[in-house]
């Protein structure tokens, strides 16, 4: 595959790549700006090479999670160092700001991030690539570099939890989440 | 994958999410330039990181080298200290050939080997370990005879104690065929 059209692949392929990366570094905004572009330039220097062994997101979604872990890695290391991030850049969006600001303030949503935070990150990432990138299991599990078999526990503990989560926070999505389910309860 | 009940809610969630982050996502030309950017950008010629591991792994090798020599040099001598020349009469001829085959003598009885560095190298250390060895051996046999001396001679502090001026006597027996005169000696009370 030449470089264009690992550019073009990459494009098509760039806001979901975007969400994945923001899912792998716990929703901060920055750091997946900045791992996106780290996976960029691995690509470009020729240190992340696609052989075709698994479909092209696949491969990319893996780059971005194990580049993703690696910069949460050194950031701990920095943070340890006392080394505060001297070297990030100004104009980088907080978290909060910008248009989704709005949208992030919802309260349905908020909870929803905040229950997903909470899960542990093989359950979290489980179901963001099942529900937000629609990935088969399979896909999920390559992604994941786990075997099909933990990725399903992964998902379905996940979803529990998530559930779990969610009744408890009483999110009122819909009518409710619980009175969704039994409308005769109502 | 086919979504049921609760899971299409979760999926609900998530699409409102990912509509979301696709508003907020940045452009991929900015990322992608950035990217180029920092592709292009001279990389600092000197890791700090890379030269001190580096200069660990010189020390670790430069080490070695020199431990395996060392212990080369000290294995030698052991084997000829173990069976010198002067101290193994018994050794056969035939057995002893061998060492000094390969050692030449100072004597030049050998007919001379071609006189190359390393050749030079090799005699000059063998001659070295040779008479490291043969100066330990002589240490170790002075050593020997002082202990060998000092057993000898040894003398208990309380040997001072059992000595006494009648000890002639105590030590000797009367014998039958000594005359009257000198057995009376042994009575107490009686003058000779």
């Amino acid at each position: 595959m030449d470089i264009a059209e690992l550019k073009a692949e990459l494009e098509t392929l760039h806001s979901a790549s975007f969400g994945w990366a923001l899912s792998c570094c716990r929703r901060d905004r920055g750091e997946a700006e900045d791992v996106l572009q780290t996976v960029y330039l691995k690509i470009l220097e020729g240190k992340a090479r696609f052989r075709g062994e698994a479909a092209f997101k696949t491969w990319l979604f893996a780059v971005i999670r194990k580049t993703a872990a690696g910069e949460y890695r050194r950031k701990l290391l920095r943070s340890l160092k006392l080394i505060t991030g001297a070297e990030q850049t100004g104009d980088r969006a907080s978290p909060e700001a910008g248009p989704s600001a709005a949208f992030e303030k919802s309260e349905v949503q908020i909870r929803f991030q905040t229950a997903l935070k909470s899960l542990p990150a093989r359950q979290r990432e489980a179901l963001h690539l099942v529900f937000y990138e629609d990935l088969s299991l399979r896909e999920a599990a390559d992604v994941m570099g786990i075997s099909i078999g933990s990725a399903r526990q992964h998902y379905e503990r996940g979803k529990k939890r998530l559930r779990e989560t969610l009744d408890t926070a009483e999110v009122a999505y819909g009518i409710s989440w619980r009175r969704k389910e039994n409308p005769n309860a109502v | 994958m086919e979504l049921v009940g609760e899971e299409k809610k979760i999926q609900t969630l998530f699409s409102e999410l990912r509509l979301a982050d696709e508003r907020t996502a940045p452009s991929f030309s900015a990322t992608w330039n950035r990217a180029q950017a920092r592709a292009l950008r001279p990389r600092r010629a000197f890791n700090l990181s890379f030269a001190a591991a580096t200069a660990l792994l010189i020390c670790a090798l430069v080490s070695l080298a020199w431990w395996s020599r060392h212990w080369q040099r000290t294995r030698q001598p052991n084997v000829v200290a173990i069976a010198p020349s002067g101290v193994v009469p018994d050794l056969k001829p035939s057995e002893v050939a061998p060492a000094s085959k390969v050692s030449p003598t100072p004597s030049g009885s050998e007919p001379k080997k071609p006189a190359s560095a390393e050749h030079r190298f090799e005699v000059s250390a063998r001659l070295r370990a040779e008479r490291l060895a043969a100066r330990q051996e002589a240490n170790l046999l002075a050593n020997a005879k002082k202990q060998a001396t000092a057993i000898s001679s040894w003398q208990s502090p309380t040997a001072t104690l059992l000595s006494s001026p009648n000890d002639d006597l105590l030590k000797s027996l009367p014998q039958l065929n000594e005359s009257a005169n000198d057995l009376k000696s042994f009575l107490p009370n009686t003058p000779k």
